[in-house]
């Protein structure tokens, strides 16, 4: 099936099934509009990751198409790839790096030319508040300033996709509303962005649009309002609990509870 | 230089950045263990056994030990970079780039070739200082020591793809590689020794490389020269192909 190209990323049936035997994905359809912020919403093991990984090349697709840009994830890989960056879940710095080298590196990993890497590694550590630990190795950094340069690194080659695999888990406050602003900030100057989060208020916050992935499958998706409506509750946290099945958690209702 | 030519000097430059910040371990301490190993068959066992098939036998034994100063090195640094990479995840910022197979296999390869070529190299010197070592045929010489690298360098690669804990890449190389060189001929001629023993020897692979190599620098061979290295180029290609295909079906690099 051909892609649209106007779409940012366009996933179509795609279905991932382990060596194992676990199918993690079975047949997810998702578009997302190139400006768009697309939250992707679901419990652990829901199959978040393994879109994202089976989108950035990380994983093998079982079947089902993806295209970024118009570019076919799996045969025209280089150009698919080159329009995403990720910042993944999980802290993955290499530890005989400093903070220069890492971003650096990054950007020839990616095609860029040695000035414009020089210059924009420069621009990305002053912007997360890096410049003082540029020379430093990354095994020195706290664990924020790790999620810091995660992103920088993320956004190193310019993507016009940036894929955000819960970004904000175990960050403090400060830290976490710096990076909505600077993602929201992006978002503003034309990139797409995909936000996996267990954060709902940040879901709510930050995402245009959300898709609710269980079980591996789509179980719903549109604007925060129209999920509420489609679960019919009052916002986007009871209709994440209603998803789940544990409408007894919802706030309305333990407060009704405790008054009652 | 193309998007393509800068990607794979990056890698190729990690790799090598790699092994540079810790050079004392990955560069002093495999010299020190050469230097040791030439004092001690050089100053104590070549004062009594003199020569061997009428070459000085410290002369004999450098060229085995500059052939594993090559291989142990392009081994080890391709086995432990890949296995530490995975272990810490941060292989998947070269997985998800646009990297093709071939590009992420060869600047893999190429990072354990250059050190080893180092510590050959580094050998080497320190050899001609303390010895007469000749280089008769350099002809031979040079490809049969690329081609010994860049087959370590792809085993060391194909072993750490393979391994899941830092065991599996230290099984292979106290198990398989190290007993492979010492009984590949480094230190004597297989043909002083007793039956089986000789024969046994010419089904080990590394003692066709010690052989090449030993003739690219004295002069001396028992086997067919072009014969061996016929089979080394062959042994070399195939080992590529392999780790190439695993690259390419992402084998225990993509989930």
């Amino acid at each position: 099936m051909p892609a649209s190209p106007e779409k940012a990323l366009e996933i179509v049936d795609l279905q991932k099934r382990y060596p194992n035997g676990v199918e993690a994905l079975r047949g997810v359809s998702i578009a997302i509009e190139p400006g768009d912020f697309f939250g992707l919403l679901g419990p652990n093991g829901a199959g978040k990751s393994t879109l994202i990984h089976c989108t950035t090349g990380l994983a093998q697709p079982t079947s089902g198409q993806i295209h970024v840009f118009g570019h076919d994830a799996i045969s025209d890989y280089g150009e698919a790839r080159a329009a995403v960056g990720l910042a993944p879940q999980e802290v993955n710095l290499d530890q005989f790096l400093t903070c220069e080298e890492t971003l650096e590196f990054h950007g020839g990993y990616f095609g860029m030319r040695k000035q414009d890497r020089r210059e924009r590694t420069k621009e990305l550590l002053e912007t997360f508040s890096l410049t003082p630990k540029a020379k430093e190795r990354t095994r020195a950094l706290s664990g924020g300033m790790k999620r810091r340069l995660i992103l920088a690194r993320a956004l190193m080659h310019r993507p016009r996709l940036l894929i955000l695999d819960e970004p904000t888990a175990g960050v403090d406050i400060e830290l976490r509303l710096e990076l909505w602003h600077y993602v929201q900030k992006i978002n503003a100057e034309g990139v797409t962005i995909l936000l996996t989060t267990h954060y709902l208020e940040e879901a709510d916050q930050l995402c245009g649009r959300i898709a609710f992935i269980a079980d591996g499958q789509v179980a719903a998706q549109g604007t925060s309002e129209e999920l509420a409506v489609r679960y019919d509750v009052a916002n986007l946290e009871d209709a994440y609990l209603a998803l789940v099945g544990r409408r007894e958690l919802s706030r309305s209702h333990v407060e009704g509870g405790v008054t009652a | 230089m193309s998007s393509a030519q800068i990607r794979f000097l990056s890698l190729w430059r990690r790799e090598i950045s790699r092994f540079m910040k810790i050079k004392k371990q990955t560069l002093g301490g495999p010299l020190l263990e050469t230097f040791l190993y030439i004092s001690v068959f050089g100053g104590a066992l070549g004062s009594r056994i003199k020569e061997l098939h009428g070459i000085e036998y410290i002369v004999f034994v450098i060229p085995g030990l500059i052939m594993m100063a090559f291989a142990t090195n392009a081994f080890t640094n391709n086995s432990s970079s890949i296995l530490q990479q995975k272990f810490l995840g941060a292989i998947h910022d070269q997985l998800s780039s646009p990297a093709s197979p071939r590009e992420l296999l060869l600047a893999f390869c190429l990072g354990g070739f250059v050190r080893g070529l180092i510590v050959a190299t580094l050998t080497f010197i320190v050899a001609v200082i303390l010895t007469s070592l000749p280089v008769d045929h350099v002809l031979v010489l040079i490809p049969a020591i690329c081609l010994v690298g860049f087959f370590f360098a792809n085993l060391g690669v194909l072993i750490g793809v393979r391994a899941e804990q830092f065991d599996d890449v230290a099984f292979a190389q106290t198990f398989i590689l190290t007993p492979l060189i010492f009984l590949g001929g480094v230190f004597y001629s297989a043909s002083l020794l007793p039956q089986p023993w000789e024969t046994l020897t010419k089904f080990n692979p590394v003692y066709y490389m010690i052989s090449l190599v030993r003739y690219g620098f004295v002069g001396f061979t028992e086997v067919n020269i072009p014969l061996a290295l016929g089979a080394l180029t062959l042994a070399t290609a195939a080992l590529f192909l392999v780790n190439l295909r695993l690259f390419r079906r992402g084998y225990k690099l993509r989930s």
